[in-house]
């Protein structure tokens, strides 16, 4: 694990982003503290995908900037593809290989990425697939496992690469209601860890539990961020109420 | 005048003696057509210029008979100083006229692979090359064993075409025969089984390959 100073802080300041004439961000500014962990929330179509997939290069963007750990995306080629391997990803449909092991997904970029020897690559491997407690299915294909554990193979595979930065795009939101569980135990355990992690969830438990900022976004703009005790007892903006009230029912 | 069995078995080996020459013309040709395809679809993905021209030769391709590829490699390419065996013509030729078609299965191979899919390799870290051959390559070809067999199957077919080449492939060599001795019957009998069970081993081969493709690959 590499150790977490100031300087790896994630800055965004004015991210301006457009699909077409369709204005996706406005005017972001976040900053994600090495050690923080954020929670973002709102209404569907609001941007918090985008605005994640900015940050690892999936999406580009138009105005403003990103810098990782103090590296500003875009300036330099080769420092953006240094300063992104930083970051881990995982995705609300798992996105694992589905013709690669559980094993060879976690290793395949260890191999080809870092370099390393075979062994090397399943030592670390099979060390983070027992951080997400599924080390026995090591020589399984993902189809023959059940949609928590390929999440949590998901996370294994991010996890490899020890990354500074964690993002989770909704890694619940496609798992039936018994396998949830397993996955948020799992980055409970990584917070208590001291990961620096993004998280897009709408698991209002979770982000009481581990969040230190919740972000409420809206149309493309932050609209309020605030400690989570705060933002779940009086949120101040109208739109962070009613969403608030129709999420917790 | 019957049907000579023992005239048909005495044609045998030198029709046979041509399966080699079929087989390498089907096995380099299968492999040529497949990877300029793979090259023209890959081009034609990365968009621009590039992307446009490819479009267009592939339809070009598409559009002309496989007998106009190898005339025009045989008879006009030397033309212009460039002078290939009749062999190598062929199996060219061959290549090129399938990869056109190559080309479009490759496509609706990679079309049926989720976004997710390169998303998630590019998240990793992975290089576009790596990308492509760990991740987009497999599952393609996974998701279009079945046509591909078809083709290879196609391509073994079309190999008569090098008779006009003169280069000695089965069905030329059962002609020659025909020819010299004015029967027809037995040398074409004797090739067309000859290509039928090529083929009906190339479709088990492929078949599998495939199942052991899928097999592994259970999504
Ligand atoms: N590739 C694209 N082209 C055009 N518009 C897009 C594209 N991707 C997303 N959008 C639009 O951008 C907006 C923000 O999308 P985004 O996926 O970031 O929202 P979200 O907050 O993650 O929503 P959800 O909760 O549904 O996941 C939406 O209105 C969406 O329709
Ligand atoms: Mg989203």
């Amino acid at each position: 694990m590499r150790e977490q100073s100031p300087d790896m802080a994630t800055e965004i300041s004015g991210l301006n982003k457009w699909y077409g004439s369709f204005h996706v961000l406005k005017d972001i500014d976040l900053t994600v503290a090495a050690g923080s962990r954020i929670v973002i929330c709102g209404p569907s179509g609001s941007g918090k995908s985008t605005l994640i997939r900015c940050i690892n290069g999936l999406e580009t963007y138009q105005g403003g900037s990103i810098a990782l750990g103090g590296v500003k995306l875009g300036d330099n080629a080769k420092e953006t593809t240094l300063a992104r391997r930083d970051t881990g990803m995982v995705f609300q449909s798992f996105n694992l290989f589905p013709h690669l092991t559980v094993l060879s997904n976690c290793t395949l970029a260890l191999r080809r990425v870092l370099k390393m020897s075979r062994r090397q690559a399943e030592d670390i491997a099979l060390h983070y697939l027992e951080k997400v407690r599924i080390p026995e299915q090591a020589k399984k294909y993902p189809a023959q496992l059940s949609g928590g554990q390929q999440q949590r193979v998901a996370i294994a595979r991010a996890l490899c690469l020890s990354p500074r930065l964690m993002l989770f795009d909704e890694p619940t939101s496609a798992l039936d209601p018994e396998m949830i569980k397993e996955v948020l135990d799992v980055m409970v355990s990584l917070a208590s860890e001291g990961m620096t992690m993004l998280c897009v969830t709408h698991e209002m438990g979770f982000a009481r539990e581990v969040a230190d900022q919740v972000i409420f976004m809206d149309q493309g703009r932050i609209v309020e961020q605030a400690r989570p005790d705060i933002f779940f007892g009086a949120p101040s903006h109208a739109r962070a109420q009613q969403f608030l009230e129709k999420i917790l029912h | 005048m019957g049907f000579d069995l023992s005239f048909a078995l005495s044609t045998v080996p030198t029709i046979l003696g041509a399966i080699g020459t079929t087989l390498l013309v089907a096995l380099i040709s299968c492999l040529g057509a497949a990877g300029i395809g793979f090259g023209f679809e890959m081009l034609r993905r990365s968009g621009g210029l590039s992307g446009y021209a490819v479009r267009f030769l592939i339809d070009f391709i598409r559009a002309t008979p496989v007998l106009a590829w190898l005339y025009f490699l045989y008879f006009v390419l030397p033309f212009y100083g460039i002078r290939l065996g009749a062999l190598t013509v062929g199996i060219l030729g061959l290549s090129v006229y399938f990869s056109g078609y190559l080309a479009e299965v490759f496509k609706a191979g990679i079309d049926a692979i989720p976004k997710g899919q390169s998303e998630a390799s590019r998240a990793v870290g992975l290089s576009r090359i790596d990308t492509i051959i760990f991740i987009i390559a497999p599952q393609m070809l996974r998701n279009i064993a079945a046509p591909l067999g078809n083709y290879f199957v196609s391509i073994l077919k079309a190999t008569p075409y090098l008779a006009v080449l003169a280069v000695p492939e089965m069905l030329g060599q059962a002609f020659d025969i025909a020819s010299d001795t004015y029967r027809y019957a037995e040398p074409l009998t004797v090739a067309g089984i000859l290509f039928l069970l090529l083929a009906l081993a190339i479709s088990q081969a492929v078949k599998r390959v495939e199942t052991r493709l899928l097999g592994s690959n259970r999504r």
